[in-house]
């Protein structure tokens, strides 16, 4: 991530724990960028559109997504993500859940899912796999949603 | 729900009636053939009756003409009595008249009238006879002017004239009697038309009646079976509807397995990261306390020591486990809610070749233990699901290498027959057997038997279980203690081929 402008990557993830591990090992990992938590949906998108910080009005974001919300499913939003019209819908999104289901996978992937990426319950798996998006994260090159809005 | 017609007292008083009509029926064909014959015999006898009607006048014309021909031959012979034509002809017709007479008289025997007249005939017939034998008498002598006189006496007499009459009435109560007999012929001619008409009429309205009768018996008939059909129709709907209801229910169960086996992995990712967390905390703490005990042992609390050294290992050890035998079970769930969700694919299964395959797989640890694997006789082959059926004898024979008597080397025997459209495999062993009351409990989830000294969490049989019966079939164990066990699966001899499964 070495885009002139500080990549925001924006984490939508109802379990707190999850979220610390997943914040852990992203640092372990290396990367220093900051990082915005949401537990619901609701939230998330309004901040993903609406704030003045936000990827829609304030540059490039990542976003890791969760699927199983308590408020909306994760795939409405990642529905909505990739079929706003603005900047947003070229952000890179992380689908990184617990459900391991094909058909899910499939969907994911029609609605416009960068990656998905099933959380491995077995810590030292899932330690190994966050670093390893990390690293992943280090590399991609993340569309400047400035100059998309000019 | 249509009520069904009460069909049963409709039969019955339906039955009756058309025995009634058909006696009916019959009574009037009866009639109408007994009026027949009657009419027949009464035909005859009249026939009969005028044959005799005929021959009687025949008979009375007869004594005329021969009483006629007499006196025409006593003239004649009055006349020119030299003539022996004329008096061989008079002789020939007074010889007639007794046969003549006897004829009629043997005719109008049941007749009282005729037999008055026959009576007076017979009288004027004699005083005629004699007098013609005068003349004849006379004429014998040459007087044939006496003969004249006397004839024209006899003219006087007028017997002739009299038998003439008596004939006549004789002929005409013969007619009359004919004329009557035929009036009565007429009169039981019309009452068999009568009668015919009748039976016609009756015949005709029995005809009507039980046409109506079966006509409406039919549509009966034809309400019912249609209220049949109906009722048919919505117990299928029905039991289509509770088919639907259970495979929903199904599915939700295998749905809720799901959901909670992955929602439970949610928390168990926290408490494995977080106990992870924990240990690297508890190594920098221990290498903290070795140093502190290497530079400053009177800082150090003997519990805090103990804490850092021995308490926060174990509790994480024991977290550890705990959640890795969590983590084992929500991943038997998971599989065996998946195996609810996968589509079955029917297909012809070599049985034989299939446990051979197994057989292979096994075969370091059949060696292991000294164990012989043998297929009795002929596998019979089955058509259905080849993961679910491999899974299902693969588990059955992991077991029964896994469960042997320490010490005995081991049997596994597979047998196979095939019943009319069922097939059924026995893997026998030889090894330490279940106690039968753990015979049903061995199939439940987490359950398990015997002594606890194989790895392992109570997954293999219920998987099992609920695969055969996925696939149609049943599984039974028949076992004691310490005397080997055998699974017998039972399988449809052709699995169905399913919709897809949600």
């Amino acid at each position: 991530m070495n885009a002139p402008q500080s990549v925001n990557i924006v984490m939508i993830e109802d379990d707190e724990g999850h979220a610390r591990l997943i914040e852990k090992n992203i640092r372990r990992a290396g990367i220093m960028n900051p990082i915005r938590h949401f537990t619901d949906g609701t939230t998330a998108l309004d901040y993903i559109f609406n704030d003045t910080t936000g990827p829609q009005l304030n540059g490039p974001a990542l976003v890791l997504l969760d699927l199983n919300l308590p408020d909306m499913s994760g795939t409405d939003i990642l529905a909505k993500i990739k079929t706003s019209d603005g900047p947003v819908k070229r952000t890179p999104v992380v689908v990184l859940t617990t459900t391991d289901d094909s058909r899910e996978i499939q969907r994911c992937y029609d609605l416009g899912a960068n990656v998905y990426i099933t959380k491995p319950v077995n810590y030292e798996s899932f330690a190994q796999a966050i670093r390893q998006l990390g690293l992943f994260l280090s590399v991609i090159q993340v569309p400047d949603l400035g100059d998309a809005r000019g | 729900m249509a009520q069904l017609p009460d069909a049963a007292p409709t039969n019955r008083s339906l039955a009756r009636r058309m025995t009634a009509l058909m006696a009916l029926g019959f009574i009037a064909l009866l009639l109408v053939g007994y009026a027949a014959v009657r009419v027949m015999q009464r035909n005859e006898l009249h026939t009969g009756l005028v044959e005799h009607t005929y021959q009687v006048e025949r008979a009375v014309l007869n004594v005329r003409r021969l009483v006629e021909e007499s006196e025409a031959a006593r003239r004649g012979t009055m006349l020119i009595p030299g003539r022996d034509v004329t008096r061989a002809n008079f002789f020939r017709a007074r010889a007639q008249v007794p046969v003549a007479l006897a004829r009629i008289d043997a005719l109008t025997r049941d007749n009282p009238a005729q037999r008055r007249y026959l009576q007076g005939l017979r009288l004027q017939l004699g005083s005629l006879l004699a007098r013609q034998d005068r003349t004849l008498a006379l004429l014998g002598q040459g007087d044939q002017r006496g003969a004249i006189v006397a004839y024209g006496d006899d003219a006087e007499v007028r017997d002739v004239v009299t038998i003439r009459n008596v004939l006549d009435r004789m002929a005409l109560v013969e007619r009359r009697l004919m004329t009557h007999r035929d009036a009565e012929l007429r009169a039981s001619q019309r009452a068999f038309y009568t009668l015919i008409v009748l039976g016609g009429v009756v015949l005709a309205v029995v005809a009507v009646i039980s046409t109506l009768t079966i006509l409406s018996y039919t549509r009966d008939l034809a309400r019912s079976d249609e209220a049949l059909r109906q009722l048919n129709a919505g117990l299928e709907d029905m039991v289509s509807a509770r088919t639907e209801d259970l495979t929903r229910a199904n599915e939700e169960i295998q749905r809720f397995a799901y959901i909670v086996s992955h929602d439970l992995r949610s928390p168990l990712v926290n408490v494995m990261g977080f106990t992870a967390e924990l240990e690297t905390a508890a190594a920098s703490l221990r290498a903290l306390v070795a140093r502190v005990d290497a530079e400053a042992p009177a800082v150090a609390s003997e519990e805090a020591r103990l804490a850092a050294t021995e308490d926060l290992p174990e509790a994480i050890g024991f977290i550890r486990t705990s959640t890795q035998k969590m983590d084992r079970l929500i991943n038997a769930i998971l599989q065996l809610s998946r195996q609810g969700r996968r589509a079955l694919t029917p297909e012809k299964i070599d049985v034989a070749a299939l446990i051979g395959q197994i057989g292979g797989t096994l075969s370091h640890r059949l060696a292991e233990t000294e164990t012989e694997l043998t297929v009795d006789g002929v596998l019979p082959g089955v058509v259905s699901d080849r993961l679910a059926l491999d899974q299902i004898f693969s588990n059955l024979m992991e077991n029964a290498v896994k469960y042997l008597r320490p010490g005995v080397p081991g049997r596994i025997t597979v047998t196979g027959r095939r019943g009319r459209d069922r097939v059924f495999y026995t893997i026998r062993d030889n090894g330490r057997g279940i106690d039968p009351r753990d015979h049903q409990r061995v199939f439940d989830l987490f359950r398990r038997s015997g002594a606890q000294d194989r790895p392992g969490e109570g997954i293999g049989l219920a998987t099992v279980r609920a695969l055969v019966f996925r696939l149609g079939g049943s599984i039974d164990v028949a076992s004691e203690l310490g005397q080997g066990a055998a699974f017998t699966v039972s399988l449809p001899l052709v699995l169905a081929k399913q919709e897809l499964n949600q």
